[in-house]
């Protein structure tokens, strides 16, 4: 799948006269798909009595804004978005390293059992994760000695088969006559990834780094269980806390869910071709 | 090949490792140590908003006045649940805090691994524990409940967030019906009967009975006829018999009548501050939230369940402990002689006046900030505190978590219809117990 | 038999292209040892032992035993059967979809990107504030579906609380009672579901529209002047053409499907009645919940297994079946 294609808007198959359906059934769907976000905002915005009166009112009658300040009291979430800035920032450029030398060595360098190999790798895919949280667990506290730390929530994770799949997919597809043209040149591979072949990536790291910020940003479980003060934790754990055992103050709870979405839309907004381009290229699923 | 080896030697060392630390010294002299220097210890806990600020404060008293040099940190780990999790994890990994919040049945896991601390050496020590006026000051139920059968009676666990199962009951509605606080069932069922309203299209507006289907609600019901839980030798379950059967009906009835209605999470708060129900039974401790959710004020106070026989009554007691775990005598006595403060009279009125669980002894209800709070703003509390003596703690053998499972599924099956017949529903799930307590043995 | 002679410097430069390779390969080797195989190969082993919050004898094979057939094999299975009416609702829906989605969208028209977008979307919303939301537009009490419901004429539903099967509850609704083994999943496995089609269309599209991106313009111009219709060349030029996007499509939401966790974990948590409690949820209750570490990691490889096998179906139909152009 070339980038090109997203690119450049097709010419076909159209079909004439039907373009106002389409346009309908396209917008219909997209009222429903976004519609969450909607109902997450306005409940926001209103105010607890509102909120649960039945059937809802489809707009707020009265703009409560102090809501997202109250959530934003309820926990420490300064700390938590910087935790988790911190967090992908370290697991994107750690995982750059190991992704971009391994991506190479698979695309461009012959070497023994590289199928193999590259099988192994693919296969850490279908482990179920609930199966690994426990050893994982046992590893990191009792031998690594690096429970409840930020450290924690970034080694792990410095290795991601899919952003290895999504370089070396990059990466074969630099013509072969520009490797020849270094080999002639006396160029080593060392020098011949990073004059040649990593500024023409540019793109498709920018795409890796953005997938990994968006995965960090998800992650949940591991930091739940590796984790035991506020001082270390991520943004996600910040928003459990509105599940607790305790109280429906859904107006609040949709606060918190507004300002954790937040980010990552806007983040998505500047730099989505990237991140669909990335996607379509491979068809990472997180 | 030869990494992946040492790796997995390494994992398989961890493995054996796990068996807990088998320090089983004589804990009498334990107990009775000096605290030299400092000793920094750790509590996790589930509390949130109001109830951890509370909490806080509470340690921070703990930490500048306690002149033994003990620092207690707080840690919150999500939810009951998820601190279970991560406690299951950390005995794999032996990583644990010296202090945990948990209910009876998280100890009687945990206490496989042997990694609880047996508290009755350190209550009798004549240098840290208490007297015997002061054990008598606590709630006998909240002992009991801490104490646990399957492990030689050990005290395993001390109280912290108390609670039992009462009625919230919206006296606005019984003065417009014109009815009185039901003390039976009986009365209970009349009184939410008459307190539907259907609107315009039949569909009920207000119910008499919000349902909630929670394994502590179906014991208190067994409790309040009459019956009791487990049997005597704590190896069968009992209360799947006809006390049982009769409350299930009642509850499938009066859902089928459209008296009763089976809530989501913790909206029956928000229907009960909003009028559009009677009686909702639930923990004691709700009652901050309730009040959150009362858009006009209403009057409404709190009373004992309904009961056979209302000159006995009993309810079940809720709310979870606080643990110790086993690590170096001086961090377990500094571990103690935080939970012994906590539960002293000026703090376990602080706290449940600010956290709006019980306080855990009868001499707090003489406290001025006790007495001032529910003088004014919460004279439902003393309504609850007065109650406490009738609450009796639920089973704490292993495999009671499965069990709430089974009996919340039985009640779930019966809100959806799935139930024909109630007496052999009742008894499958008592055998499905039996089962479960067997596996656990 | 004499191989051809290679030069000694010849000979060098590859060996020095293997040190090199294995050295670029090493960081990342490291990580995913560490942290996916050795947890991997301590399921295995824990599987083999008692292991009741601690580590007890060795057992053997006997776990399995009581996993496959014992005293644990009902809710094994069940959940199993759970799993696979979960993959067998949510990966066509999403796959029928995205393709009509996508096959819109693919042509010269106002708004394609924003709609793209808007697609999108649910696919980078963190999972559990995500969750929150739709637990909240589920709410049986002031939720919106329930809204809608009331609007359309139907009576309120209990959505994530609902154990009772689909057909059951639409059947019920005319007043006719089905048998037991016709009740459908549970709204509440329903429910799920609808949530996980919803996070991932817009990801689906987006693949589906690379795929569309692929296909010459040439076959459909050349159908056009043989006089084929729209349908026609739908079914006959994008659908086969197509077939390697929707075949990568189709395993890699089935191996999501099987695995599929974080959204129980976050929406139901197994309930109501077990009836979303998926393989993935049970494996994780059974470990956490129950402490049982030995029949969790017997689960664990048994998933595992059940994964492998398919994806090595799969991939022996997709040799087969599959229209690579």
């Amino acid at each position: 799948m070339t980038p090109s294609a997203l690119a450049r808007p097709p010419a076909f198959p159209r079909v004439r006269g039907r373009t106002v359906f389409k346009h309908m059934a396209l917008a219909a769907v997209a009222v429903v798909i976004s519609f969450p976000f909607y109902w997450m905002i306005t409940t926001a915005l209103k105010s607890f009595f509102e909120a649960t009166q039945f059937p809802p009112t489809l707009f707020p009658q009265e703009v409560h804004l102090e809501n997202f300040a109250t959530a934003w009291g309820d926990a420490p979430w300064t700390r938590y978005f910087t935790n988790t800035v911190i967090i992908a920032v370290l697991v994107t450029v750690g995982e750059f390293v190991t992704s971009i030398l391994a991506a190479y060595a698979f695309a461009r360098m012959t070497f023994k059992g590289k199928n193999l190999i590259f099988i192994i790798f693919l296969a850490t895919l279908m482990i179920p994760s609930e199966a690994e949280l426990i050893p994982n667990f046992v590893l990191v506290t009792r031998y690594l000695r690096i429970a409840n730390t930020l450290q924690v929530q970034v080694i792990p994770f410095l290795a991601s088969v899919f952003s290895i799949f999504l370089l070396r997919q990059h990466f074969l597809s630099i013509p072969s006559e520009l490797s020849d043209a270094a080999r002639i040149d006396g160029a080593g591979h060392v020098r011949f990834l990073r004059s040649v072949v990593l500024p023409l990536s540019v793109p498709v790291l920018v795409t890796v780094g953005l997938i990994t910020s968006l995965q960090v940003y998800d992650s949940f479980l591991w930091p739940l269980l590796v984790t035991s003060s506020d001082a270390v934790r991520p943004i996600q754990i910040g928003m459990s806390q509105f599940r607790s055992e305790f109280g429906a103050q859904y107006h609040l709870e949709m606060a918190a869910a507004t300002f954790v979405i937040a980010p990552i839309v806007i983040l998505f907004l500047f730099a989505q071709r990237y991140i669909i381009q990335g996607v379509a290229r491979t068809g990472i699923r997180g | 090949m030869r990494l992946k080896l040492a790796m997995i030697a390494a994992v398989m060392v961890v493995a054996s490792a796990c068996s807990g630390t088998s320090n089983t010294p004589a804990q009498s002299t334990q107990a009775d140590i000096d605290l030299t220097g400092p000793v920094a210890i750790t509590l996790w806990h589930t509390q949130t908003g109001v109830n951890a600020k509370a909490l806080q404060d509470s340690v921070d008293k703990f930490n500048q006045t306690n002149g033994k040099g003990i620092t207690l940190t707080l840690q919150y780990q999500g939810s009951y649940t998820q601190l279970y999790q991560k406690t299951l994890s950390a005995i794999q990994a032996g990583a644990l805090p010296e202090l945990a919040v948990g209910y009876e049945s998280f100890v009687s896991d945990y206490q496989k691994a042997d990694v609880c601390l047996n508290l009755d050496p350190y209550v009798q020590s004549a240098k840290n524990g208490l007297s015997k006026a002061s054990q008598d000051d606590i709630y006998k139920g909240y002992f009991d409940t801490n104490r646990f059968p399957q492990f030689g009676n050990q005290l395993l666990s001390f109280p912290f967030t108390k609670s039992h199962l009462i009625t919230y009951q919206n006296d606005d509605i019984l003065k417009e019906i014109g009815k009185p606080t039901p003390k039976t069932w009986d009365e209970f069922e009349a009184t939410a009967r008459a307190a539907v309203k259907k609107g315009p299209d039949g569909k009920p507006i207000r119910y008499g009975w919000s349902a909630v289907t929670s394994a502590s609600i179906f014991n208190g019901w067994v409790l309040s006829r009459g019956g009791k839980l487990m049997a005597d030798d704590n190896k069968t379950v009992a209360w799947d018999g006809k006390e049982a059967v009769e409350a299930v009906k009642l509850f499938d009835k009066l859902l089928k009548d459209g008296v009763a209605y089976v809530p989501k999470g913790f909206d029956y708060q928000t229907d009960f501050g909003s009028g559009r129900v009677l009686f909702v039974p639930e923990s004691s401790s709700g009652r901050p939230f309730y009040k959150l959710s009362f858009k006009q004020p209403i009057n409404w106070s709190i009373t004992s369940i309904p009961q056979t026989d209302p000159a006995k009554p009993r309810t079940v007691q809720y709310g979870a402990n606080i643990i110790v775990f086993k690590s170096t005598p001086e961090k377990q006595l500094a571990s103690w002689l935080f939970v012994k403060w906590f539960t002293e009279k000026d703090q376990t009125a602080d706290w449940a006046i600010k956290s709006g669980y019980m306080a855990v002894r009868k001499s707090a209800a003489e406290t001025d900030i006790l007495k001032a709070s529910w003088g004014k703003d919460d004279p439902q509390g003393k309504q609850a505190f007065e109650l406490i003596g009738t609450s009796i703690p639920e089973p704490n053998a292993r495999g009671q978590q499965d069990i709430r499972t089974v009996i919340e599924d039985l009640l779930t099956a019966v809100a959806a219809g799935k139930v024909t017949d109630i007496d052999k529903a009742v008894k499958d799930a008592g055998a499905k117990a039996n089962q479960i307590l067997k596996d656990n043995q | 038999m004499s191989r051809p002679a290679v030069s000694a410097a010849r000979r060098r430069r590859i060996a020095g292209e293997n040190v090199l390779a294995y050295l670029f390969l090493l960081p990342a080797f490291v990580i995913l040892l560490v942290f996916h195989f050795l947890p991997g190969f301590a399921a295995v082993y824990m599987s083999l032992f008692r292991w009741d919050v601690v580590q007890g004898t060795f057992r053997g094979l006997e776990n399995y035993q009581t996993v496959l057939v014992g005293s644990r094999a009902q809710e094994f299975w069940q959940s199993l059967s759970t799993t696979l009416t979960y993959t067998v609702i949510t990966v066509p829906l999403e796959l029928a979809i995205s393709l009509i989605l996508a096959y819109l969208l693919f042509q010269k028209m106002r708004g394609r990107g924003i709609y793209r977008t808007l697609y999108y979307l649910p696919y980078i919303t963190a999972t559990v504030a995500a969750a929150v939301v739709f637990t909240w537009l589920m709410n049986p009490n002031y939720g919106f579906f329930n809204t809608v419901l009331e609007a359309i004429g139907i009576g309120p539903q209990k959505w994530l609380d609902e154990p009772r099967g689909l057909f059951e509850l639409v059947f019920g609704a005319f007043g006719v009672a089905l048998p037991a083994w016709a009740a459908g999943p549970s709204l509440a496995l329903v429910a799920v579901a609808i949530f996980t089609v919803w996070h991932f269309i817009g990801f689906q599209v987006v693949i589906f529209l690379a795929g569309l991106g692929n296909i010459s313009t040439e076959y459909y111009e050349a159908a056009r002047l043989d006089g084929a219709t729209e349908r026609q060349l739908f079914t006959k030029i994008t659908l086969p053409l197509l077939s390697p996007t929707t075949f990568f499509l189709a395993t890699v939401a089935t191996i999501g499907a099987l695995k599929a966790f974080n959204q129980v974990y976050v929406l139901t948590n197994g309930g109501p009645l077990d009836t979303t409690r998926v393989l993935g949820y049970e494996i994780f209750h059974v470990f956490f919940q129950q402490g049982r570490i030995d029949l969790g990691a017997t689960m664990a490889v048994i998933l595992t297994l059940i994964i492998l096998l398919f994806t090595l179906f799969q991939f022996r139909i997709g040799e087969r079946r599959v229209h690579y152009s």
